[in-house]
């Protein structure tokens, strides 16, 4: 059984870093948003509010999965996606002036953003989908690839149900079915796209990076099938105004709560344990899904709107904390790697391409925006100290990326080649 | 023959130590890694450097690679 890692036919380090380095541009601009506009941000249905959460879940976190993605097929799968350069070039371009039409669409009221949004998104997610989602199917054994097939299906759906939404608000004309449709597009974009890839994602991560037991086979079997049926018979209870919808939601979130369990499990009983910022990420992403959870079911249950915005910023951040872990792994890994198979034997090692204490940083500031950007659902105050923690976060995230790329240029233009 | 148990060792540690040790490496000189899976990244690099390996696995978990910078030295593991 292939288990293993395939760089044979990795692609260049620009196909990942262009997504992973425009993440902590939208993060400081949906900082500024936030200090900005701390009223309105808490408003649900306000349209700076649906600006910052899609420059979040737009510009930051599916930014951020899109880059993994075209590492991870290439890796995991030894199918490599066709074209790489080019087609992560039009993936991205696309995405970044679709993320911008739509913020500035939401912001300034332009119902031709709106259109310009629809096709720039809309081309972007369906053409990644489509590019990634065939080389998924057929002999694919390995369970990481098997489970990208739901979240890439949801993203595709997601972005569906945004163009109807998006062409509703360029006519400013509502359909009956557009609360349906939003909360559709709300399950199949935070469920089916981001929990069910950070799940798939898990499935590899922590077993290899940490040296820990495997997620149980039932488990790597049957989440994804869980998850699919969930909110396949979610969305139609909500379509047909059948009752007891919230009966979903109470399978996901035990599905999701039972991941907690094992992954926390899988961390505390790693064989060598050190320390590692990566790991708190995950505790931390963890701690911060679990919140989510306790506080979505609170809100089914009391109607208290704060807690639903609650829910929203802490599983908005639970993804961003895994995002971040990752990252920083991932990024001193594919400078290291490049450099050493093109021969720069002294390629510097990993630890010095993101140094512990800039790592630890962005942990310590990621803490402190979690924190304050939750409590900010309650004071005004603290989620305009969280907007300031989280902009220089990504600030600090943005040079450490910088710094990672200047040496792997640096050692590309001066290094010793081997032999 | 270097011995380089790694393990027990995080990912991608193990790539980096092996990669330490292939640097230095003396012409007839073999690393024996024994690793929990195989370092498929890891064999690139060491191609691409005009190193030779031999990997064998042994168990679900338990991989033996042998790697070489000489063209001549003979990769074999013992209980194959």
């Amino acid at each position: 059984m292939f288990n293993g890692l395939s760089l044979d036919q990795a692609p260049p380090l620009s196909v990942v870093i262009r997504f992973f380095i425009t993440v902590p541009v939208f993060g400081i601009l949906l900082s500024l948003i936030i200090f900005f506009n701390p009223h309105e941000v808490l408003i649900p249905t306000h349209p700076i509010s649906l600006a910052a959460v899609h420059l979040m879940f737009l510009g930051v976190i599916t930014m951020s999965m899109f880059g993994a993605l075209f590492q991870m097929q290439s890796v995991l799968g030894g199918r490599p996606i066709p074209s790489a350069l080019g087609n992560a070039f039009l993936i991205h371009l696309f995405l970044v002036i679709g993320i911008f039409a739509l913020c500035g669409a939401f912001i300034f009221s332009l119902p031709e953003l709106f259109i310009i949004a629809s096709i720039f998104l809309g081309a972007s997610i369906l053409y990644c989908a489509n590019l990634i989602l065939p080389l998924l199917f057929g002999d694919i054994t390995h369970d990481t690839l098997r489970g990208m097939r739901l979240p890439l299906i949801a993203l595709s759906l997601t972005a569906v149900l945004g163009i109807v939404m998006a062409s509703e608000y360029a006519n400013s004309s509502f359909s009956s079915v557009h609360e349906a449709v939003r909360a559709s597009h709300y399950s199949f974009g935070l469920i089916g796209w981001i929990a069910a890839l950070i799940i798939a994602v898990a499935f590899q991560v922590i077993e290899m990076f940490y040296v820990t037991t495997p997620y149980g086979s039932w488990c790597k079997r049957n989440a994804f099938r869980i998850i699919s049926a969930s909110l396949l018979l979610k969305v139609l209870w909500i379509f047909t105004h059948l009752p007891y919808s919230w009966v979903f939601d109470l399978i996901m979130g035990a599905l999701l709560s039972g991941f907690i369990f094992t992954t926390l499990k899988r961390l505390n009983q790693r064989k060598r344990r050190v320390s590692d910022v990566s790991i708190w990420f995950w505790q931390l992403g963890m701690a911060l899904l679990s919140l989510a959870i306790l506080t979505y079911g609170a809100f089914i249950g009391s109607g208290y709107d704060a807690l639903q915005s609650v829910a929203l910023i802490a599983f908005a951040l639970f993804a961003l904390a895994i995002i971040l872990g990752m990252m920083g792994k991932i990024v001193p890994f594919l400078v290291w790697f490049h450099l050493s198979s093109a021969g720069y034997m002294d390629a510097p090692i990993m630890s010095n391409i993101i140094p512990a204490t800039r790592a630890k940083g962005v942990f310590s500031l990621f803490a402190l925006t979690s924190v304050t950007m939750i409590g900010g659902v309650f004071c005004l105050e603290s989620l305009l100290v969280g907007a300031i923690i989280g902009g220089g976060m990504f600030g600090l995230l943005l040079l450490n990326l910088i710094h990672a790329l200047r040496l792997y240029r640096d050692t590309l233009i001066h290094g010793k080649r081997f032999g | 023959m270097i011995l380089l148990d790694t393990r027990e060792f995080d990912h991608p540690l193990p790539l980096e130590m092996a990669v330490e040790h292939f640097k230095d490496l003396s012409e007839d000189a073999i690393i024996h890694m024994i690793h929990r899976r195989e370092p498929l990244p890891l064999f690139e690099i060491i191609s691409k450097n005009g190193g030779r390996y031999l990997s064998i696995r042994e168990d679900e978990n338990l991989w033996h690679i042998y790697i070489t910078r000489s063209q001549n030295v003979k990769l074999e593991h013992p209980y194959v």
